[in-house]
């Protein structure tokens, strides 16, 4: 028999969990540490060293460039997260909710987790020919005769990073917000309709609030993602946006490492700050 | 009633909805046929040609654009997703086995593995470097700085499938085995292993396409030789040409074949869990 004792438990547990947790400690905590620590260091041309100064912390906020580049990406996170949410919200509505189906609901997730097999980099790419000037939207609306000259702010803009961004984005806010709807009891809709009370009241008071923890944990998804973005702004905006994540990329390529790690230390107070406040709308743990 | 009207409505919008998703790789892949070596990467099509796909394998006479240097990049993202793979899937399996008893800071723990996932790829790239190149003072390797951060970014995923899995799991099996006097070790390896399998082929799905995709966290972490996130991010900035189409179609195709591997092994193990319920049920 081998009835296990209490202590032996114990370190059972504690073998199981130790090689994970000291992974997560050596190589997550402690980078974040790290470039908390080196934002205070020296920077010069060539070289870097662990003189404590504040030198690169003014810099960051004495420069138009670096506090511009905070507030295109807060811009640019409140534009994608706005658009997420309205264009995901109806499509979840139907494929959490609406389809009765429980095949024809899993095949439409299905559908819209497909793309993600696709590179991420391949995927922002292929906006390109999309986009351009010569771009299939703007040939498609030549021909339909809507335009008469290409629309040229489609490709290369703050427009074209804000569409990429919409549309890899967005399956992170329908995934959730469907998957809550598809727990509404279907009776207390049943019950309300048969009360009298119509469609728009019912959603606004009893399928709304109900989907609304799906919606705390897409917007937390897309926030994370969007606020830590380079790629999409880099391949899509010709460098015209910059994002924080952008200006890390470039510190880091000429080994600027105390300014990139300042700007690291901010995108970090950034997401905490978001995801804090998100987590206070909804309390995930009784919710889910 | 209203929700009549709505219900067709909203079907409409889903199918424009899903052709939002799918547009711009319909386009592409159109595109990917476009002729070579004078057809540029937009419209209209001069000809319809598999030039650039012959291109990507090196199978056309020398031209102007170089072929991709995707050859080399190609195996080392396809070994250092393996190795993340092996490496997350273990850790995650083991740390979700931990779960199922209660124990002091359980909170702290799971947040501290979710938190992998949670943070930007930047942040964590960045912080890999900087631990590396500052105060290690060891040089940047796929297989040593990226291949840590990937397992960070993975593990926590290995870790959720694996915990939803055991979540559902029947311990009496288990606790029937223990009580017959077979050893822990053999128990999982001989009822608890088959059982979550299913899980676990999961888990190395996740661990391995997420690291084969990954890019921040390479960007920063990996030294001078590329991966194939980092090949395809480098023809970004200069000129694309229609070869990065086709070779964006030949990865997705790469995908579905992982896919369809997954598929089959998954239908395989629950025939046979099948197959074995039916024998006690004769015995």
């Amino acid at each position: 028999m081998t009835i296990q004792t209490p202590a032996k438990e114990k370190t059972h547990t504690f073998r199981l969990l130790a090689p994970g947790v000291v992974w997560m400690i050596l190589f997550l905590v402690a980078p974040i540490m790290m470039i908390v620590y080196v934002s205070f260091w020296t920077q010069t041309t060539f070289s870097i060293n662990s003189t404590l100064t504040l030198d690169s912390w003014k810099n960051f906020f004495g420069s138009e460039a670096y506090v511009g580049a905070l507030w295109t990406t807060v811009r640019l996170w409140l534009i994608v997260l706005a658009l997420t949410f309205l264009i995901g919200y109806p499509a979840a509505l139907y494929v959490g909710l609406l389809v009765k189906s429980k095949t024809v609901s899993t095949v439409l997730l299905v559908l819209c987790v497909i793309p993600f097999w696709t590179s991420f980099l391949i995927r922002v790419l292929a906006w390109r020919p999309m986009l351009g000037k010569e771009g299939a939207i703007n040939i498609l609306l030549q021909k339909a005769g809507i335009i008469d000259s290409p629309i040229e702010v489609l490709l290369f803009s703050e427009l074209s990073v804000i569409i990429g961004m919409t549309q890899i984005y967005v399956v992170f806010m329908v995934g959730p917000i469907a998957f809550m709807l598809g727990r509404i009891d279907r009776n207390i809709i049943e019950a309300a309709r048969d009360l009298g009370a119509g469609f728009g009241r019912i959603f606004w008071k009893i399928i709304l609030p109900l989907s609304l923890p799906g919606v705390v944990v897409g917007a937390i998804f897309v926030s994370v993602m969007v606020l830590g973005e380079f790629a999409t702004s880099g391949a899509l905006s010709g460098r015209k946006v910059n994002l924080l994540g952008n200006i890390i990329v470039t510190q880091v390529g000429s080994l600027k490492w105390a300014m990139a790690s300042v700007v690291g230390v901010i995108l970090t107070i950034l997401l905490g700050i978001v995801v804090a406040g998100f987590l206070r709308i909804v309390d995930l743990k009784r919710e889910l | 009633m209203e929700s009549n009207v709505l219900k067709p409505i909203l079907a409409v919008y889903v199918a424009l909805f899903v052709l939002f998703l799918y547009g711009p790789f319909i386009v592409l892949g159109i595109l990917s046929f476009q002729q070579g070596p004078e057809g540029g990467p937009q419209f209209p099509i001069i000809e319809w040609s598999t030039y650039w796909y012959r291109h990507l394998f090196g199978m056309v006479p020398p031209s102007r654009i170089a072929p991709l240097p995707v050859g080399e990049a190609l195996i080392r993202s396809l070994i250092l997703a393996f190795m993340t793979m092996v490496t997350a899937t273990v850790l995650g399996v083991m740390a979700a086995q931990a779960f199922r008893r209660r124990f002091r800071g359980a909170g702290v723990v799971f947040y501290l593995i979710v938190l992998g996932m949670m943070v930007p790829g930047v942040l964590t790239g960045l912080g890999t470097s900087l631990l590396a190149n500052n105060v290690l003072d060891i040089e940047r390797h796929w297989y040593t700085t990226a291949f840590v951060a990937h397992v960070v970014y993975t593990f926590p995923f290995a870790f959720l499938v694996m915990l939803a899995i055991l979540n559902r799991f029947d311990s009496s099996v288990e606790e029937a085995s223990w009580s017959l006097g077979v050893s822990p070790i053999r128990t999982f390896r001989k009822v608890t292993f088959p059982l979550i399998f299913p899980g676990v082929l999961s888990a190395m799905l996740f661990a391995f396409t997420l690291s084969f995709d990954e890019f921040p966290r390479t960007l920063f972490a990996s030294g001078r030789d590329q991966t194939l996130p980092l090949a395809i991010y480098g023809t970004f900035s200069v000129e694309i040409h229609p070869n990065i189409f086709a070779f964006g179609v030949m990865t997705t195709l790469f995908s579905f074949a992982l896919l369809a591997v997954y598929g089959i092994l998954m239908g395989l193990s629950v025939r046979r869990a099948k197959k074995m319920a039916m024998q006690e049920e004769i015995a």
